[in-house]
């Protein structure tokens, strides 16, 4: 109880230091939140970006697309590379080393040769969604106690039995985290290609407050596109929990 | 080879009969074998004509690109990893120094703990505007913007190692009548520095993340400009040839790091 009034205090004195400043110093800069929170208004009654709905759409819509892919390729990819030894250690210090590469280096090759819209969006969301995912499905094979596969054989399971009742429940939490954290790596990478170069999207809307000065409908467009975050996040959460709770 | 359904289940069938080295051997013939066999097939595909030059350059016209790019790609390579340099201390200063202060002094963790939280987790592209826009175009922006990246989960791995540190261990030096600082030096820094070390190698891969990002968004130098100068000017054989190079420094960067690592907990002795 104590803790959260220290923590409500430490944001109230946070927002109060906040209004002082961005009253007094360059309104270019700094906008207090008596002025964001009115342009937050603006923005959701459809006044300063009247099609908000749709930019709002398009980049929910490259989220999906791009998680999806990212899903599809991850499990197929982790699963080959899980599943067989050579593959594995063939492939795999070689995937390791291009997740070592700062993913963005590859937007502007993706940019020129998908073009400037949704295309190249999903593209980039996919590579940073796909490489965790392969990683969580590799992880979560090699947690997988060989002597549980073995016994399972041993009565008489077929390898389809085999994999659904011992290898998926054990690998599911960890398969599950890395599902969950390319969910949040696919939504960064469709932001950073929408900020970094798009015509439509929270992204571009973003970049066209900030291009113009208006830094109060900046501000009301970077919460709008947390709350989108969050919100995913969120529900990712509540399905890894699912997912937990069912292993246990 | 036919996948193996079950593989994981026969750790002990083909590959163990074999050496060690001869499947190390072994493994690399198939990686070399896989690389030349896709820089052959690409080069095949590209000449047949089946992609667009325009947007898929042939290997060789890639390395025939490198040659024109070398000078100006080198040097906004160097720029880039000053940067990053710069960064990449300011954000392992912040980080692990932070993190030790917050994982010793509990109030302030649990007080501070959802602020933290949040911003970790938020993409920091959201406030990269407004960082360019308060520090103008230059080096500024993408220090201050690859320190931000960068220091989070440095700070979050310390905190969580610092918090864990085994009570006994404090408890038995403080009866020996260890002072505060000796506290810190003796038992508190050994413990975390596998911590740090991992947290250092995720850290600079996010630092030189955060810069390119911001030479990508506002640069006027850097490899970050020169990535996007080359896909604004539809020079493909020169922007592939420019991503290589970067991602060739990145991974040599992260693999020496891990290297490193490996020679320190083999002094610590941890296997």
């Amino acid at each position: 109880m104590k803790i959260v009034a220290i923590r409500a205090a430490i944001l109230v004195v946070l927002l109060g230091a906040w209004e002082i400043v961005g009253r007094t110093a360059n309104p270019l800069l700094y906008v207090p939140p008596s002025a964001a929170l009115p342009a937050l208004g603006h923005l959701l009654v459809l006044e300063s970006y009247p099609d908000l709905g749709q930019h709002l759409w398009l980049t929910l819509r490259e989220i999906l697309v791009a998680y999806a892919l990212a899903i599809a390729a991850g499990l197929a990819c982790g699963f080959a590379l899980g599943f067989n030894r050579l593959v594995g250690r063939a492939y795999g210090p070689i995937l390791a080393a291009l997740y070592a590469v700062p993913a963005v280096v590859w937007y502007p090759s993706l940019m020129l040769f998908f073009g400037l819209d949704a295309a190249s969006k999903i593209a980039f969301g996919f590579l940073l969604g796909f490489f965790p995912i392969t990683l969580a499905v590799l992880a979560g094979i090699r947690q997988v106690s060989p002597q549980l596969l073995v016994v399972a054989r041993a009565f008489g399971a077929d390898r389809l039995t085999a994999f659904r009742k011992v290898t998926l429940p054990a690998m599911l939490f960890t398969l599950v985290g890395g599902l969950r954290t390319g969910l949040a790596l696919t939504v960064v990478g469709v932001i950073v290609g929408e900020v970094l170069g798009s015509r439509s999207g929270m992204g571009s809307l973003i970049n066209h407050a900030y291009g113009l000065f208006r830094t109060a409908d900046y501000i009301a467009l970077v919460v709008v596109t947390l709350v989108l975050i969050v919100g995913s996040d969120a529900i990712a959460g509540v399905i890894e929990h699912r997912a937990q709770r069912w292993t246990e | 080879m036919k996948p193996r359904a079950l593989g994981a289940a026969r750790p002990r069938r083909d590959p163990a009969s074999r050496t060690p080295l001869q499947l190390t051997l072994h493994v690399r013939a198939v990686q070399a074998l896989s690389i030349a066999a896709l820089l052959l097939a690409w080069e095949g595909v590209a000449r047949a004509g089946w992609v667009d030059p325009l947007f898929v350059p042939a290997p060789s016209a890639v390395a025939r690109a490198f040659g024109r790019i070398g000078r100006a790609a080198f040097a906004g390579l160097g720029d880039t990893l000053l940067k990053t340099a710069i960064a990449y201390v300011l954000a392992v200063v912040i980080g692990v120094g932070g993190g030790i202060l917050l994982g010793s002094v509990r109030g302030l963790r649990q007080a501070t703990n959802p602020f933290v939280v949040a911003l970790y987790g938020m993409p920091k592209i959201l406030v990269l505007p407004w960082i360019v826009l308060f520090f103008g175009f230059g080096a500024t922006p993408a220090v201050v913007y690859a320190t931000i990246h960068g220091v989070f989960p440095i700070l979050v791995l310390v905190t969580g190692a610092v918090r864990d540190v085994d009570r006994n261990l404090l408890t038995v030096a403080r009866a020996f009548g260890a002072r505060r600082w000796q506290l810190y030096w003796k038992v508190v820094l050994p413990a975390i520095v596998p911590t740090v070390l991992a947290a250092m190698r995720l850290g600079i891969v996010f630092c030189l993340l955060g810069v390119l990002v911001v030479e990508m968004f506002a640069g006027v130098r850097g490899m970050g400009y020169v990535l996007s100068s080359l896909a604004n000017g539809f020079q493909a054989p020169e922007l592939f040839a420019a991503t290589a190079l970067v991602s060739a420094a990145s991974i040599v960067i992260v693999l020496s790091l891990d290297a490193l690592n490996d020679r320190l907990s083999q002094w610590r002795g941890e296997s």
